[in-house]
């Protein structure tokens, strides 16, 4: 049979009708793999959480990607390293959501680089899961597409107040912050949420992150009768001026607040490696040991699966690996069950009730996108790190 | 209180009035206001820390090093951001090539040491209490810095050719002095003298880029307290400040410190702009 010229022209002019107005699409989209856009800080100085939580992320897509995909799609993780830089988040996350036409966007990783792009990724309808603690990065009015899978800031705060008031009784606290905005708007807020559950706040000031010498504020503190110390800051130096000032002076009280109080940073400026007794930060349950060195059983299996994998977990924390390795399975089973379409995501993420995640146990609604759950946020000891997780403080059980 | 207020006080002094000198030593060879004094006292800390504690060097060599890095640093300067500018002196360019060098320096150094504290080494293995060595270094450095200053000056060729340029450097020149040289030389006298600042002052300050603002800024009240060109009103006026600083940590705490300096900087420059031991300036009749 010959094709004369007019009939290919024709055939030519239908099929690129056909491409054009979507005919074929859905055999595509079908194929296609599911583009997760990730904003990780894998250079800079918020390198270190952004480096410890890829690791979990890598895994995690790996995973799903081993197993088969997302009903038979396989995820895509187009990343780009904002470099600690809130200017290129900013520049990566339009790139992703323009260009790339990512289908969801884990990240930012920190609240710097979050608070300048999340309104860009919710001005081009993407949704995003991001760990960041500042409060106002979630607005189910101003951003109903963005989910945090992680503590807010006031439950951070809230979870040491409780700890300090209920579980150590101490009535009498100090709380101290550096003068950045972070150290500021923290005492601004912890303040009065210590006084509503019957706390006596004795002492509050903001001093500069450099001061050398902060034995005049412990000095003012210990005269007001402290029975407890709260510095918020994430100055390594602010914080171990504090440890070291209060070991000084033998005064034995706790000292309890921000993660940072944890870290090798901190340790490394101690004049004594025992001045971090009786120091207590932030953690979270799931990712803690118990009073016997024991994790939770669903940790337990997580870290098995890491070792196999061969990630290293010495020189980063485990919990921010648990984290990053939550982000891809909460957007792998919305997709999944619900469709790739950003309606259907955040539809679906609108209902999700107890995700049993490793890091945390997730429960979204439509008015509240913010999931961790208060009870998994506790205060561990210092002093205990190893293998990336730290012990409870005591006064934990379970 | 008492002793925690002289210990603190005299040693963050010392330390501020060293910053003080190292703006002085640059101001009197070109006439110029270096805004790097304050970074080159940090990177004092921050290379003291690298060579011994990072590098494991002796603590003699690690301060050799610093020093050399220093005097390095002052010439980088003088290159680099004053000689271009010298010719337009009155349109104060330097403020913004010497300010643009010393931000580049302490980013690079937020870059590739740390935008943490870190420690600094003890450097001798005695003294401890009221009497540590991290309170008396700095002021064994103020000390030795200020008479080896007054005897340059006053006993030596080279000094007065130091003080003849910084007089008049057109006469200077006029009689034959390398008045280039004799700039580079003092960039780099200044550059050793603010890592001094940094190494001497670093058990107590740490190894921390961010100290770079705070010793521009804390370095430059005692040069105006005690007159612009003047050490010796640079070392009674950084000691000044560092005991006030103190007291008022004591007294009123928290940031009431900071405004309290602040307060007592600007009534001070209300009453005597020149400063406690500058001249006024002559006027043109």
């Amino acid at each position: 049979m010959s094709i004369s010229r007019r009939q290919a022209l024709l055939g030519s002019a239908a099929s690129t009708a056909a491409l054009a107005t979507g005919v074929f699409r859905p055999a595509i989209a079908a194929s296609e793999p599911i583009r997760i856009g990730y904003l990780p800080a894998l250079t800079g100085p918020s390198s270190s959480t952004g480096i410890g939580i890829n690791r979990g992320t890598e895994l995690a897509v790996k995973e799903i990607n081993d197993a088969g995909g997302i009903n038979g799609r396989q995820i895509e993780l187009v990343v780009r390293d904002t470099q600690s830089d809130p200017t290129k988040a900013v520049n990566a996350a339009t790139e992703l959501t323009r260009r790339h036409k990512v289908h969801v966007i884990w990240g930012p990783l920190n609240s710097g680089e979050a608070l300048a792009a999340t309104p860009l990724i919710a001005r081009d309808g993407v949704p995003q899961l991001h760990p960041c603690w500042v409060d106002s990065l979630t607005d189910v009015k101003k951003y109903p597409l963005a989910f945090r899978n992680a503590p807010t800031n006031q439950q951070i705060g809230g979870a040491a107040n409780h700890y300090v008031v209920n579980i150590l009784k101490a009535k009498k606290v100090a709380v101290i912050s550096d003068t950045t905005g972070y150290g500021t708007a923290s005492l601004n807020a912890y303040v009065p949420m210590l006084k509503t559950i019957g706390a006596e706040v004795v002492y509050e000031g903001s001093v500069e992150s450099n001061n050398p010498d902060l034995k005049p504020e412990l000095l003012r503190m210990q005269a007001a009768g402290t029975q407890a110390i709260m510095p918020w800051s994430v100055n390594a130096g602010f914080l171990s001026r504090i440890i070291n000032t209060r070991a000084e002076m033998n005064w034995d009280i706790p000292i309890v607040g921000q993660t940072t109080l944890g870290s090798g940073q901190t340790k490394a400026l101690l004049k004594k490696p025992e001045y971090w007794e009786k120091v207590y930060p932030n953690n979270f349950r799931n990712c803690s040991y118990n009073a016997t060195g024991a994790l939770p059983p669903r940790t337990v299996e997580f870290v098995e699966r890491i070792r196999k994998a061969k990630i290293e977990m010495g020189d980063t924390l485990l919990w921010w690996i648990a984290l990053g390795y939550d982000g891809p399975r909460l957007m792998a089973e919305a997709i999944k069950a619900a469709g790739s379409g950003p309606e259907e995501i955040a539809a679906y993420w609108n209902k999700v009730k107890a995700w049993p995640g490793v890091y945390g146990s997730i429960t979204w609604t439509p008015d509240v996108h913010d999931g961790f759950q208060n009870e998994e946020i506790v205060m561990c000891q210092a002093n205990s790190l190893k293998e990336g997780a730290f012990t409870l403080a005591p006064g934990y059980t379970g | 209180m008492l002793l925690s207020i002289v210990s603190y006080g005299l040693a963050l002094g010392a330390v501020y009035a060293l910053i003080g000198i190292t703006y002085n030593v640059m101001f009197a060879a070109s006439r110029v206001f270096s805004f790097t004094a304050g970074t080159v006292g940090m990177l004092g800390g921050v290379f003291g820390a690298l060579c011994i504690d990072r590098l494991g060097m002796p603590v003699a060599v690690g301060f050799l090093i610093t020093l050399a890095a220093g005097a390095g640093l002052g010439i980088i300067t003088e290159v680099l951001t004053v000689r271009p500018v010298l010719k337009s002196l009155d349109q104060h360019l330097y403020v913004l090539s010497t300010l643009a060098f010393a931000l580049m320096l302490q980013q690079l150094t937020a870059i590739e040491w740390s935008t943490e504290p870190q420690p600094f080494p003890r450097l001798l293995p005695f003294g401890s209490g009221w009497f540590d060595q991290q309170f008396w270094l700095p002021l064994l450095a103020c000390a030795l810095t200020i008479a080896g200053l007054e005897w340059l000056y006053r006993y030596t060729l080279v000094g007065r050719a130091f003080l003849a340029i910084s007089e008049d450097n057109y006469a200077a020149r006029a009689l034959g002095l390398p008045e280039q040289t004799l700039r580079i030389a003092s960039y780099a006298l200044a550059g050793m003298i603010g890592t001094l600042a940094g190494f001497t002052g670093g058990e107590m300050m740490l190894a921390y880029f961010g100290n770079g603002p705070l010793l521009n800024f804390y370095g430059f009240v005692p040069v105006a307290l005690g007159g612009m060109g003047s050490n010796r009103g640079a070392v009674a006026g950084g000691l000044a400040l560092g005991l006030f600083q103190q007291t008022a940590n004591f007294l009123v705490g928290g940031i009431f410190a900071s405004v309290a300096i602040f307060v007592v900087f600007i009534l001070v420059l209300l009453v005597r702009p020149e400063g406690f031991a500058g001249a006024a300036p002559a006027r043109r009749v």
